[in-house]
């Protein structure tokens, strides 16, 4: 189906891009990669005036990795995320979940910040981010703020963006040494798959005590918008890493979602599916922080 | 209004006034007559608009014309040479991976692709690549073949 008709617009920098959005307000749309904005414009549920291109702007297509603080912009494509050898090494479970979103051809369109403004309950890549502590910094002309990832979402497909507001890049820190994460999807077939349920656990171990110092459960496709389990989390701070607890942490995360039947899968079904693979998964991230400690 | 672009196109270059609003598919079937890639789903979910935009495989109905500028865009109809088909294409004939054809161009690109950055794929990193691109004659088996008989005689 073509394309409804726009006024286009390619900004070359932040600040020009800020200023389009000013004047244009809610007239405007913000491109990136269009994985699903021009579908949504195809199917004629969105028809902007203009469309604002953000892919011509560098800052937001980069990573910087320098310093303790890491930032990945919006702009940068599910693949580079996916294959970046940084990324890989410090937040291997967003590079796990980037390589399970869409298709590789998708991958090489789609855009992280655009995974995350769509407002998915079952985006990919968010529950890994919020399981690394991810922030989103905006910006609108002349202001900027920077709010944890989870505040960004409001429900399917709403944000708290602002009309005139861009999601410049995402804000990470160094995970500490001893932590580890893990994403897991479940969907249907492995490729082009809106998940079932999906969702990262996040522990930062103790590396003497082998006590759970800090730990974030986050769950996709199992309410509103990508949650944290906050109860999950907080019946594993401050133990040690056990089958039983694991069980429990489960049991807690099942008990904390509130899905929804649909045409992949049942509430039921969710929930059980939860319990499962949030105690496989813990199990799985401390296996791997077992077999890095055991080599270092 | 329409904006000018620069961009090659199976090796050839081309300048073109594009409207905002068409896909990088628009123009090549539309506009320049390279009806070679198909407009399946148009909207990134089939994989038979598959071309490759500097050498990476994307779907062309999600691609905006005005995007491909300074651009290399290869489509099937470059994969040709004056010395005939492309291996890869003699592959999927010798192997019958073309039943009903429709998915055969995104196939090929994808696969085309693959082969370019990774010369020797398992069966498993074959499957995974083209999981984007799909056959409702399913005959999945040959295309997988037909790939991994290209990298044998490699």
């Amino acid at each position: 189906m073509a394309l409804p008709r726009f006024q286009y617009h390619e900004p070359t920098s932040l600040a020009e891009a800020c200023q389009m959005l000013r004047a244009l307000g809610k007239e405007a749309a913000l491109l990136a990669g269009g994985t699903d904005l021009l579908v949504k414009m195809k199917n004629r549920e969105l028809l902007p005036k203009s469309v604002v291109s953000l892919m011509e702007i560098d800052e937001m297509r980069q990573f910087n990795f320098s310093g303790k603080g890491k930032s990945i912009g919006a702009c940068c494509t599910v693949s580079q995320i996916a294959e970046s050898a940084q990324i890989r090494t410090t937040f291997p479970a967003l590079a796990s979940a980037a390589g399970h979103l869409g298709s590789p051809a998708v991958r090489n369109l789609g855009t992280i910040g655009g995974n995350a403004v769509t407002a998915s309950p079952a985006a990919d890549l968010p529950p890994a981010l919020i399981a690394y502590g991810a922030k989103a910094r905006l910006k609108r002309e002349g202001q900027e703020r920077v709010l944890p990832l989870e505040q960004l979402f409001r429900g399917p497909g709403a944000t708290n963006i602002g009309v005139d507001e861009i999601l410049v890049d995402f804000q990470l820190e160094q995970p500490p040494e001893g932590s580890v994460a893990e994403y897991f999807k479940l969907g249907h077939r492995r490729a082009l798959q809106c998940s079932i349920i999906n969702g990262a656990c996040f522990l930062a171990l103790n590396h003497r005590s082998g006590v759970i110092e800090a730990a974030r459960v986050v769950l996709g496709a199992v309410a509103p918008t990508v949650v944290r389990a906050v109860s999950t989390e907080r019946i594993l701070t401050g133990e040690r890493p056990s089958s039983k607890l694991f069980l429990e942490a489960g049991k807690a995360a099942a008990r904390e979602c509130t899905p929804i039947d649909d045409l992949r899968g049942s509430a039921d079904y969710r929930r059980d599916m939860i319990q499962v693979l949030t105690t496989r998964t813990l199990q799985n991230a401390v296996e791997k922080s077992r077999n890095h400690f055991a080599r270092v | 209004m329409k904006k000018t672009i620069h961009l090659s196109i199976n090796r050839s270059a081309y300048t073109v006034d594009v409207e905002p609003h068409w896909t990088l598919l628009d123009l090549l079937r539309d506009e320049l007559g390279l009806p070679g890639t198909k407009r399946g789903c148009d909207k990134g979910d089939c994989g038979t608009c598959t071309v490759l935009v500097d050498g990476k495989p994307v779907n062309a109905c999600l691609y905006l014309a005005v995007r491909a500028n300074r651009k290399k865009i290869l489509t099937v109809e470059g994969l040709e040479t004056g010395e005939g088909l492309h291996p890869l294409q003699k592959s999927f004939l010798k192997n019958g991976a073309v039943q009903c054809g429709f998915c055969t161009p995104g196939m090929l690109m994808t696969s085309v692709s693959l082969l370019e950055k990774n010369p020797d794929p398992t069966e498993e990193e074959v499957r995974s690549a083209i999981s984007g691109n799909l056959c409702r004659c399913t005959g999945y088996q040959h295309i997988v073949e037909a790939v991994m008989s290209v990298k044998e005689k490699k």
